[in-house]
């Protein structure tokens, strides 16, 4: 990793401190301060790891890169910035708005045997706001700026925006819709897609969720594990220096190399404490893409995907792995039971393509209690 | 650092939370499925219900906190001055409860209705008291 990289971690760490110091205020004369905030600063590590498959032998640049495989690192995190929280004094309903900042660095390592390892990196930083109506409807909007570059070999870094709004709506507890507009690049090129989902299910519960195009997934809550099955495209955009010659024109510093791969699996998330938990998954990797975009020929298609290619193939299936930790700092407000927090964390986690189970679950009983657990709801009179 | 590394300092972090001690935030939740359970809301009800509820929790909670750490604080020897202090702290918190429990009752009824409103003090007293009993 890079000393900028390095820096743009420690800067999001200040700046969390910075604003969970300020993230509180008074509420009486007993000098009690509140939290202010509902979301808590989230630190995600994520490995992803699938082995190298063979290319064939037809092709020129297959035979050059003679097998392909991904290993992945990525740090993401989101900080809120501001919350604003209002109650209706007549109908007492409590809606409020959520202004987060949010970022990642993303470290590609595709693995072809035939030519030397090219550490693609990918660093972002973006804002997101997100709108509790209080009511059935919450409302998401996620900007996300980022630049790509190969850290490896001199080449052109290239700045790409990524963004999001959606309307997801609480139809109840146990059913809401979402409708959106996303500009991904989650399958591999630059697409401007339409946003669908559905959920059955309370989101503390068993449910299942169809969010089209980031995921369909079956969640299955036990005590503090969660098990899952779940279908869900990874992939991106970078920059390849051309250090290779893989492209023919040898005046091309860069080319764009893009991937996506449908990824089948079980995934297990432990809810270990308030402030960490683990996931791991593994499963099947397939309709595993790979392609090589010029900068010559696709020269000035800003808002379209790019469409010509010098190599695009499709890699047999394979198997992959995943594993990662998230982290949760500073002291939030209770939301316990709040359908439509709960939604609005749910909304921004599908987006991320990535849960971070920041939503409650129950435990058993027996292993939640002991003395310090219940002293806040005791007086001495109760005993 | 390695990425492996990383790998290993957290696997080690993730050891010493394994054997943590379940806490407070656990039992708020079992508290709330309790009470989740006898209230028996409708879907409207919730909604506005559970954000004002788990605010006066929040508010109460953090008073009473804030009061103990000041007791924990004296625990080993108290000045004059500092007891003092202590007692008109003591005095300002029973008032800011009483203050803030007098508001979210009125808020709470208004929500869920007066009858809702005892079944959810039945149902704190309740779960108070089967917390204690379990611990014992």
């Amino acid at each position: 990793m890079k000393s900028s990289q390095h820096i743009v971690i420690v800067a999001a760490v200040l700046l969390e401190s910075v604003f969970q110091l300020s993230a509180q205020r008074a509420v009486d004369s007993a000098g009690i301060r509140l939290p202010r905030h509902y979301f808590n600063t989230v630190i995600n590590l994520d490995g992803y790891r699938k082995p190298e498959k063979d290319l064939d032998t037809v092709n020129r640049i297959s035979r050059r890169l003679q097998t392909y495989g991904v290993r992945q690192f990525a740090i993401s995190f989101y900080t809120p910035l501001m919350t604003n929280v209002d109650e209706d004094p007549q109908t007492h309903v409590t809606s409020n708005s959520h202004l987060l900042l949010t970022g990642n660095i993303i470290a590609l390592r595709p693995t072809f045997a035939g030519i030397p390892d090219h550490r693609l990196m990918k660093t972002g930083l973006g804002l997101r706001y997100i709108y509790n109506t209080g009511r059935k409807g919450v409302w998401f909007f996620d900007v996300a700026p980022f630049l790509t570059r190969d850290a490896s070999y001199p080449s052109r870094p290239y700045l790409r925006l990524a963004a999001a709004f959606i309307y997801s709506h609480n139809v109840s507890d146990r059913f809401n819709w979402r409708l959106g507009l996303t500009k991904s690049f989650m399958w591999g090129n630059r697409f401007y897609l339409p946003f669908a989902g559905i959920r059955f299910g309370r989101l503390d519960r068993v449910n299942l969720s169809i969010q089209i195009p980031r995921c369909v997934q079956l969640s299955v809550p036990l005590n503090m594990w969660i098990i899952s099955i779940y279908t869900r495209p990874q992939g991106g955009m970078y920059n390849f220096a051309n250090s290779d010659s893989l492209y023919f024109r040898s005046d091309a510093r860069t080319f764009h190399f893009t991937r996506y791969e449908l990824n089948t699996g079980f995934r297990v998330d432990g809810l270990i404490t308030s402030w960490f938990n683990f996931y791991v998954a593994a499963g099947i990797s397939s309709r595993n893409n790979i392609t090589f975009y010029s900068e010559n020929a696709n020269p000035a298609r800003r808002k379209a995907p790019y469409n010509t290619y010098f190599y695009a193939r499709r890699v047999d299936p394979g198997l992959f792995i995943n594993l990662g930790f998230v982290f949760r700092f500073g002291k939030t407000r209770t939301y316990l039971n709040d359908v439509n927090l709960y939604d609005a964390m749910d909304v921004g986690n599908t987006n991320d393509g990535n849960r971070k189970s920041n939503i409650p679950l129950t435990p058993r009983q027996q292993s939640a209690l002991n003395l310090k657990g219940i002293e806040d709801l005791v007086d001495y009179n109760d005993l | 650092m390695k990425i492996a590394h990383i790998y290993l300092l957290l696997a080690v972090l993730l050891c010493s939370t394994v054997y943590a001690q379940p806490g407070r935030d656990k039992v708020e939740a079992l508290r709330v499925a309790f009470i989740g359970r006898k209230l028996d809301l409708s879907p409207s009800e919730s909604q506005k219900f559970w954000p004002v509820y788990n605010e006066y929790n929040d508010k109460v909670r953090m008073i009473r906190r804030n009061l103990r750490q000041e007791y924990h604080r004296g625990a080993n020897g108290i000045s004059e001055k500092e007891a003092e202090a202590l007692y008109n702290l003591d005095l300002a918190s029973r008032e800011s409860e009483l203050e803030t429990h007098r508001v979210y009752s009125e808020k709470i009824r208004a929500i869920i209705g007066v009858r809702k409103f005892i079944i959810l003090r039945m149902a704190e007293e309740e779960f108070k008291k089967e917390m204690i009993k379990a611990i014992d």
